[in-house]
């Protein structure tokens, strides 16, 4: 007793000490903020703030006509291009220095404005006076130039640095479509939504979250298109994000949404950037996060889980049965588990005689009941699942015949569980990959529906489903209702919902998104032969 | 702090009105004395029905933005005003019990006859609990999906039931003496109909008040031919016996057999229940404690929720014995005791108040 509190209090005092210490330095690096005219004492203070990494380049030189003057570069081996630095910094201040006039090369050396104007042959540069923001952008590949003399230093930009090209995503693969997907930078992920739409009305905002990470998140929208207030709450939302790290837009997503405790998910996310460009189109409002090719985009409504892409690229008829097949799928994976187990235990009279005939045959002597069973299968599905995702690839076919023979057949055979258990997970399993945005609520519903199913039957899974439709009406995505347009009810967003009418005849946007620029495009644009000109 | 700040629109209150109205009215026949001119007895109580609809809703538009509660106030005066409110209030917080019993015996009748019936009534009160709990946007939100499942159910149930039916069950037309029918009739205008004067706590609550006549007659009409149609499928299929079922609907749509495969179907009228039923102890249930949150001058009726949900499930179990002291009271006495909720005070209030010219502006 005497010994936990005696531990206690010393993590007391180390704390107390912690914190003072993480004071200090930062009086101490407040302190030093702003540049001063002597470069050695700049680059003392660089050295102490970046401290000792071996990818931190510090190349010294002096360049001038007449008189020399002492510069440094410093940039982050890795992360720059190497060639920009050689011939457009290095090379124009060395070398053609000759090119100026004595009396202008005599001002040259302690005027860094002019050589921001006349000799630096980069694209992007800027100055800057404090320490903070010269480390900022020292670390994310810019080349900082220091001249002695000059209380202010330049940020050259030379981002160059190795990164995935742009790719198929796997998960959001295409028949038909284009198969860009985003990929970890920032840059070319805004480049690649700036080539779909081409309004100067699209706009990027840029922030940076997280303390130690000092993520870049942009955040994309259509002026004219998107409701402001919506932006504006997006807006406050990150920024009362105060955290160490944002590695992926999952943070994110974790730290903005409106329902934290439900199932469902309130934020959307892509990895391709049709998708993105179309959401952005209906008056949605996009966030980029650097480093992760996954867009988010909100409001998010129920109904976008089960519209994929390749609906809208397809003839409107096959898209249609294929829409309707999703949301049969998706009612197949929640429900049928709960189904067989209701109907097994407690309703044998719903079912037909000769199936009932078979079934019973069939589960002849397995020693489990049935719910006991669709909790076994279901998670062994599970770890199934989760164990295909990291296999190595080579062993991975082997094991997945492994698996459904020695699980399926084998445990059948044996009579530890019964064949009609079998077919309905295997069922389940399929049609889970058919709406995969909502696969993970889909897995969390179906085991609660079934262990209800196990106590109450039929009227349990009723109760369960009618528990899940109160919650979806009352859901709200910033401000959205999350079951619109079907509650409340708009008739002519349903346009898109069960079935996907054709192009032509989707005139206005959603209503609870878009309504403020609601008319997409012009009227009767379906093709038609032109009017019969009239008798001359 | 408003009570309630949500607000719908008419063609919502439409679908809640037929859900509401539809409730528990599907499995029985409404009208059920009347023999196998049922149908004729549900006619005649809409006739019936859309007088009082009428009088409610004049009543709620008159006093725009006020439920009754508040407007009883203006009306009878402060103490007699609570004194009606509070006896309104017991007929909500007693119609709903007596939807969650009949509930409790349908389920304990038919499908699950060894579980205790308190086990359905509790989880069917928690659910609508979290309904209200969550607000009137998302009962009126639910109710629009429920109400178009529930009449394609009733639609299909019907057409597959067409090979079934004989019209010479339907005969003779009218052979009942006009004293019975008219109390036939009288039955069926209270059971559904008259109990929509619940929406005198709902109304309010609409985006445009004009709107509230012509949706709750609209709501009217459509349920009853949503009637219409339940009792001529189960007149027509059963025939003589269907009076002398409890549950009539239940019965007719067990005979479905469409080659074989389509049997067994007698789960969609379960589910139809199910939701129907949800739907009007959801309204009822709201009604009460928004009305006693109104009464007591809360600042939120979130608090009242689960208590008056553990008296609702506790007064549903005590008032009946068993399923045919329920029947008794739904036919034979509930008619005359609904009098004055239905048709005295509803009444009275309007001529009060066109008499004394309020509200005053």
């Amino acid at each position: 007793m005497l010994r936990f509190l005696a531990k206690k209090l010393h993590f007391l005092q180390l704390l107390s000490q912690n914190s003072e210490d993480k004071q200090e330095s930062k009086s101490r690096e407040s302190s030093q903020t702003s540049l001063s005219r002597d470069i050695t004492q700049n680059l003392k203070v660089l050295k102490d703030i970046l401290g000792p990494s071996n990818d931190i380049n510090i190349r010294e030189f002096s360049f001038g006509y007449e008189e020399k003057v002492d510069a440094a570069i410093i940039f982050v081996d890795g992360m720059v291009e190497k060639t920009t630095i050689n011939e457009s910094i290095i090379k124009p201040l060395m070398y053609d220095s000759h090119l100026f006039t004595p009396k202008e090369s005599q001002t040259i050396t302690t005027s860094i404005d002019l050589i921001q104007r006349s000799m630096i042959s980069v694209g992007d540069v800027k100055k800057v006076d404090s320490f903070d923001e010269l480390v900022d952008d020292c670390l994310y590949g810019d080349t900082v130039l220091l001249i002695d003399g000059s209380h202010e230093a330049l940020v050259i930009s030379t981002k160059g640095w190795e990164s995935r090209g742009v790719q198929e995503p796997k998960t959001e693969a295409v028949v038909r479509g284009p198969r860009e997907g985003f990929t970890e930078t920032l840059r070319t992920n805004t480049t690649l939504l700036r080539r779909k739409i081409r309004d100067p009305n699209f706009i990027f905002e840029s922030m940076q979250l997280g303390q130690r990470t000092k993520t870049s998140v942009c955040l994309a929208y259509i002026k004219g298109i998107v409701n402001p207030k919506l932006v504006e709450e997006v807006r406050r939302r990150l920024k009362r994000i105060k955290t160490d790290a944002i590695l992926e837009s999952g943070y994110i997503e974790e730290f903005i949404e409106d329902a934290p405790f439900s199932p469902f998910a309130t934020v959307a996310n892509s990895e391709k950037p049709d998708v993105i460009a179309a959401k952005l189109l209906e008056g949605r409002v996009a966030i980029l996060v650097d480093g992760t090719p996954m867009v988010l985009t909100v409001p998010m409504l129920f109904i976008e889980s089960f519209q994929s892409a390749e609906d809208y690229y397809s003839r409107p008829y096959y898209a249609s049965l294929i829409r309707t097949l999703r949301f049969i799928a998706y009612t197949i994976t929640i429900l049928a588990p709960a189904v067989y187990v209701a109907l097994t235990t407690y309703h044998q009279e719903s079912i037909p005689t000769p199936l009932l005939i078979t079934m019973a045959a069939a589960r002849e002597g397995t020693p489990f009941p049935a719910i006991v069973e669709a909790l076994m299968m279901g998670t062994i599905y599970e770890i199934l699942w989760e164990a295909g995702i990291r296999l190595p690839r080579p062993v991975g076919s082997a094991i997945s015949i492994v698996g459904a023979l020695v699980i399926g057949e084998s445990a059948v055979s044996a009579g530890l569980i019964g064949a009609p258990m079998v077919i309905v997970v295997a069922l389940t399993a399929i049609t889970s990959f058919v709406v995969p945005a909502q696969s993970d609520t889909a897995t969390m519903l179906r085991f609660v529906l079934t262990v209800f199913a196990s106590v109450l039957g039929a009227f349990g899974i009723m109760i369960v489903l009618l528990g899940v439709l109160i919650h979806l009406s009352a859901l709200r995505s910033f401000g959205t209702p999350y079951f619109s347009p079907l509650a409340p009810l708009s008739p002519r967003d349903l346009k898109d919902v069960f079935a996907r009418v054709p192009l032509w005849a989707m005139f206005t946007r959603p209503r609870t998104i878009g309504w403020h620029d609601p008319q997409r495009q012009e009227f009767r644009l379906d093709p038609h032969p032109p009017p019969e000109e009239s008798e001359k | 702090m408003k009570l309630e700040g949500g607000k719908i629109s008419s063609s919502h209150l439409t679908f809640l009105m037929i859900g509401f109205m539809i409730g528990s009215s599907l499995i029985f026949i409404p009208g059920q004395t009347a023999g196998h001119d049922a149908w004729l007895a549900i006619l005649a109580g809409l006739a019936e029905g859309l007088v009082f609809a009428v009088i409610y809703t004049t009543l709620a538009m008159r006093f725009a933005g006020k439920t009754l509660v508040q407007f009883n106030d203006i009306v009878y005066g402060p103490y007699l005003g609570k004194a009606i409110s509070i006896a309104y209030l017991w007929y909500f917080f007693h119609l709903a019990s007596l939807v969650l019993r009949s509930f409790g015996d349908f389920f304990t009748a038919i499908i699950f006859p060894e579980t205790p019936m308190i086990v359905f009534i509790v989880l069917t009160a928690l659910i609508c609990a979290t309904a209200v709990r969550n607000g009137l946007e998302v009962i009126t939100r639910c109710g629009l999906i429920l109400v178009v499942t529930m009449s394609l159910a009733v639609l299909t149930t019907t057409i597959l039931l067409f090979k079934d039916m004989k019209l010479t069950n339907f005969l003779p037309v009218f052979d009942i003496p006009l004293k019975d029918f008219i109390k036939a009739s009288h039955s069926a205008a209270t059971f559904p109909f008259g109990e929509t004067v619940a929406f005198l706590m709902v109304i309010c609550f609409l985006e445009n008040v004009k709107f509230a006549k012509s949706s709750a007659i609209k709501a009217l009409i459509i349920t009853g031919l949503l009637l219409v149609m339940a009792s001529v499928r189960s007149i027509g299929v059963l025939g003589v016996t269907a009076p002398i079922h409890t549950y009539p609907s239940f019965q007719a749509v067990r005979l479905i057999n469409i080659g074989n495969i389509l049997t067994r179907l007698e789960i969609i009228v379960v589910g139809n229940l199910l939701a129907m039923g949800f739907l009007k102890i959801s309204v009822l249930y709201y009604g009460t404690v928004l009305g006693t949150a109104q009464l007591l001058k809360l600042r939120s009726y979130l608090p009242l929720v689960l208590p008056i949900g553990a008296m609702l499930v506790s007064f549903s179990i005590l008032q009946f014995d068993s399923v045919i002291e329920n029947i008794f009271f739904t036919f034979e006495i509930y008619p005359y005791y609904v009098i004055p909720f239905q048709i005295g005070l509803p009444l009275l209030s309007l001529i009060i108040a066109i008499v004394r010219g309020l509200p005053k502006d």
